[in-house]
Order: structure tokens, then sequence, then C-alpha cells
């Protein structure tokens, strides 16, 4: 035990002995792990937002089917549709997108009543009349907007709001550019008084099935589509791992180029680190000593820098929101996001980017030290 | 002691010409002795002596260090024996630059799980006694050449060998430090240790208790 705590220790001295080769991999590999952490951080926040909303939401959704998309459905199935068996509620909520100014805003048209639970006003109040918004925290930062406040956005109808109230949510992402307003306000606003976007469809525990086949009978001869809540989560984790997946590529390309980086750093004084190994097995000290000695000096230095690429990203998360790389995985942001991003560290990625950081100091430094290693003492000391 | 039977050593330069460092050395050297080998550059002292010490195998032929026939040791058997058994002083000192005295010193003890101040503490002794107590944490580069040569013996020392090898030992240091490091040796063979160096300095032969001269990689 003694043994190997001298090792230690002295692999401790060896790294700080030569600070210059030191920072230099160490750097690599923090510029290598940063933005490998940070991602995984911001794909794991927002896709929990992402079932966080999906587990708030309703059973089914309900909509009509134009070219094998979502379209709009007609207010005159609201009727029939509540009096299907095991239907508890059915909300109808349009949701589109209109500019403010320069902006583009996401519009939830919704009776108050219907407000997702996770949406409350941080100041003022839920909208009570018409023409009456509340909007997202980060939106009224950004363009400086104060209760009692009036606008119009570039939508089919000119319209006039008031401010009253902002509002925060658990969903950053969504909460950031959203602005609700009653819901008959939006179809005006919008040109489309008779429809919804999506019918939201509560029910009864197990007559979900019940409910469709119901449907499937008042919509004969309809185009519609009937999604339920497995669906919407199914296509929120297949949207991530499509986005992680086209992150993972483009790192997978900086990675490689990373490798001759760590390679040339852990390089320097290869020759010096030859002659030294060639002096330690003259002195008696055995192949697998020497290794243990380098392998010590890698695993430090892949901690060292592993942690420090954790701890960054956390800065990086904090001070400058996931700056550059949040882009990847939330549409339409710009390269500073305005809103809090989503981050959440995990342990799993923390303890992967560790085991990256290892393997990439020891192909730059344990190929070349076994070699020296294994020759005779006189080869290594030439 | 040590025995070698028929010892060749051949290099092969871009696998066309060989060239025979050494050929049929056949030496009996017995335990506590002063040997010295001489004979003039190129001959193959040093590939002797890196043979006998196990820094590097033979071509052809057996060393027997106590019966035991080292050229058949594995690189794990080498280590062992160099690491209980042989010092080494080289002509080069090789020591470990961006290292101290004492830390070069007691660089060979760190595996042996030896602790930091037991460490330094035979260090300390080793360099006092080749005369280096004031110089413990002075880097390489701010040591004389007979300076660096004296840290090398207290390295060779510090894990009490029974065979002390010295390559061209005074090669690079003045006649003062030469005269110093002679002394040393002849103390250490009246401890029991056994001696080999291969040199061209004149003083070795009056101390020495055998002598072998080397010609064209043969024992003449």
């Amino acid at each position: 035990m003694k043994k190997h705590t001298n090792l230690l220790l002295l692999a401790t001295e060896n790294l700080l002995r030569h600070k210059t080769k030191s920072i230099v991999v160490s750097l690599c590999i923090i510029a290598i792990l940063l933005p490998f952490i940070t991602a995984i951080a911001i794909s794991e926040g927002v896709r929990l937002q992402s079932l966080g909303s999906v587990e708030e939401s309703a059973d089914l959704y309900l909509t009509f089917d134009e070219f094998g998309r979502n379209a709009a459905i007609p207010l005159k199935y609201l009727d029939e549709v509540k009096e299907v068996f095991g239907v508890k509620k059915v909300v109808p909520r349009i949701i589109g997108r209109c500019y403010l100014q320069d902006k583009l805003a996401v519009i939830v048209g919704i009776d108050k009543e219907y407000l997702p639970e996770s949406t409350t006003c941080v100041t003022g109040r839920i909208f009570e009349n018409a023409n009456e918004v509340v909007i997202g925290n980060e939106l009224a930062e950004y363009f400086n907007l104060n209760i009692g406040d009036q606008f119009s956005m570039r939508g089919q109808n000119r319209k006039l709001f008031t401010i009253v109230g902002f509002f925060s949510s658990a969903s950053n992402i969504w909460s950031a550019s959203t602005i609700f307003m009653p819901f008959e306000d939006a179809g005006d606003l919008f040109g489309k008084r008779e429809f919804a976007t999506d019918i939201q469809i509560y029910s009864v525990p197990g007559h979900n099935g019940e409910i469709a086949t119901e449907l499937y009978y008042i919509f004969e001869n309809e185009p519609y589509r009937l999604q339920d809540k497995g669906m919407i989560e199914l296509y929120v984790k297949k949207g991530f791992m499509l986005k992680e997946g086209i992150f993972t590529a483009l790192y997978t390309v900086a990675f490689a180029l990373g490798i001759p980086a760590i390679l040339v750093a852990s390089g320097f004084g290869l020759s010096e680190r030859r002659k030294e190994i060639g002096i330690m097995k003259a002195t008696g000290w055995q192949t697998l000593e020497v290794l243990e000695l380098i392998s010590f000096e890698q695993l430090l230095i892949s901690l060292f820098g592993a942690t420090t690429a954790i701890l960054l990203s956390i800065i990086w998360m904090k001070c400058f929101n996931g700056a550059f790389i949040a882009q990847f995985f939330i549409g339409e942001i710009n390269l500073l996001p305005e809103f809090a991003v989503p981050a959440k560290f995990l342990p799993l990625p923390c303890l992967l980017s560790f085991f990256f950081a290892i393997i990439l100091t020891m192909v730059g430094s344990i190929y070349s030290s076994w070699r020296a290693s294994t020759e005779s003492p006189v080869a290594a000391l030439k | 002691m040590i025995r070698t039977e028929k010892l060749c050593k051949y290099y092969s330069i871009h696998s066309r010409h060989e060239v025979h460092a050494i050929r049929d050395i056949n030496l009996n050297i017995s335990k506590n002795t002063f040997v010295v080998f001489n004979g003039p550059s190129g001959s193959g002292k040093t590939t002797l002596l890196n043979i006998i010490g196990a820094l590097d195998r033979p071509t052809e032929g057996k060393v027997f260090i106590y019966d035991e026939e080292i050229t058949s040791f594995s690189d794990i058997g080498l280590s062992r024996l160099r690491r209980e058994k042989i010092g080494f002083i080289f002509q080069n000192f090789h020591l470990i630059p961006r290292l101290s005295s004492w830390e070069n010193v007691s660089y060979p003890l760190i595996p042996l799980g030896i602790s930091f101040r037991e460490r330094f503490q035979m260090a300390k002794l080793l360099l006092e006694k080749v005369g280096l107590g004031d110089r413990l944490d002075h880097a390489p580069e701010e040591l004389s050449g007979g300076q660096q040569q004296r840290v090398a013996i207290a390295r060779a020392l510090v894990n009490n060998p029974e065979i002390i090898i010295a390559d061209e030992p005074t090669s690079n240091i003045d006649d003062e430090t030469s005269e110093h490091l002679l002394e040393l040796l002849k103390e250490l063979q009246t401890d029991g240790v056994t001696i080999l160096v291969a040199t061209h300095d004149a003083g070795f032969e009056k101390i020495a208790d055998e002598i072998y001269k080397i010609k064209n990689g043969r024992l003449e």
C-alpha cells in the first residue's frame, strides 16, 4: 500500500514539476469536455421540462389532419365531444405565432380557468376581460414592458392588447416568449373565430379506448387526428434523440480533432521521459511500477481536467446561459439565449466525461511509456 | 560471484552489417574484488558491463551471478536483480534533471514503499558521505560535473548493492574528484562490495585486484 501511495504522491509531484505540459493537457481536456458536458446538461434540462409539461397536460389531443400534419379543428364538434362517455373536460386551445415588433412570440389562446397549473403570475393578475394578456417574464424584460402597457401584433387582424400580468412557468423554454390571452381574442387575432388548433380532452382513467371509438363515429367522414399523452411523450423523446444525435455527430468530429491535440500535448518532453524511464529501470524500477506511475499521472490530470470542465460548465450555464450550445437543443433562439436555459447535471455524463479524459490522456502517453519501459534500459537511456 | 560464459553481443546495422561489440567473453569474478576493464574506446567495455549489470541482454552466452543464470531472467527478474544487488554509476551521470540531489538519490527507493522521511534521511546520509551534504536541494544543472557524479554514486549506493558497476566514472570529472571517487570505491570494497569499473584512468589500475584488457570485443 505504501508503494502505491508513494507512486501517487510522485505522480502529483511530476505533474507539478512539468507545469507547462500539465496545463496544456488540462486545457485540451477542458476544451474537449466543456461543450460535451454543457450540451448534455442542457439536453437533460430541456428534456425534463418537456416531459414535465407533457405530464401536466391533457390525456388526449384532438385535431384535424391535413397533409399528414395537425390542422385546426372546428369548434362545432366541441359539444359532441363533451358528451362522450368518459370525458371529464374539454379545453379548446389556440397556439400560434405572431411577431411582436421583431420578435416572434408564441400566442396561447385559452380560457383563464384552463391555464396550466405551473403558470403563475409573478406580477399583476391573470386576464379577466377581452383584450387583456399576460406575458412571459423574459419577453417583458426584452421589451421593457410594464403592467398597463398596450401593444399590438402583426396578426391577420390588428388588435390592441393590454398587459395585466407577467407570468413565470416551470418551463422556461416556452414561457420565454409566450403570451397568454383569452381564447376568443386569439381566434380574432388569427382570423379563425370558429376554430381551435387543438382540443385537449381530460378523461376518466382507462376510458381513452372508448373515447377513441366514440370519436371515430363523430368524425366518421372527417380527417381527424387523436393523440394521447404517451404519443406526445414519445415525440418529445424522439425529438431529443434526434437533436442529441446531431450534436453527437458534430461533437464526434470535434472530439476526433481533439485527440491529435492531446497526443501532441502529451508527447511534449517524450524523449526526456523516455530517458527518465530508462533511469528508473536501470535503478531497479519494474515495468509495472513505471506504468502505474504514468497511469496515476494520467488519472490525476484527467480528474483535474474533467472536474474543471464540469465546474466551468456549471459556470457557463449560470453566467452565460449555455451560450453557443443551447441552440442545438432549443429551436429559434439566439447564440446568447434571453431566458434561463434549463440544465440538469447528472452524475452519469460527469463520470463519462472523466472516462473520456482518461482515455484521451492514456492514448497520448501509455503506449510510448510502455515501449520505453519494456525495452532494455540501455536502449531507453540512449 | 560473477561468471560469464562465451558472452557475445552483436548489433545489426540496417539489417545488413553486423557489429560484434563483444565476443566469447569468459570471466570469473570473486566476491569483494575490485575489477578494472581497460581498453580503447569502442572496445566493448560498456557493452560488457551493461550485460553483467542486467541492463542489456547478450546475443549469445550466459551470465551467472551467485550461480544463477541471469540471462534467462524475465524483465521482472532483471529489475529485481538491479534493485537488490547492483548499483550503477554512469559515464553521463544520468540524473533526472528536474529533481534535486536528494530526490535523485532516493528515486530508486520510491517503489519499495519507503516513507518520505526515511528516504530523505537515507539520501541525506549518502550525500553527506560523498561530500554533498550542503547540496541536498540543488538540481543537477546547479551542480558541477564532479558533484553530479557524486550524486550518481550516492544513488548507486542507496539500495546497499553487493555489486557496483561504474562505466568511465572519471571521464567527465576533475582530478581531485577522481581521487575522491577512487577512495570512495576502495572504501566500499572494504565494506564487502564487488566493484567493476570500465576506465582509461591509470589511477584505478593501481588499486584494482584484477585488470582485464579488452580489445575489439575480446579479452586479451
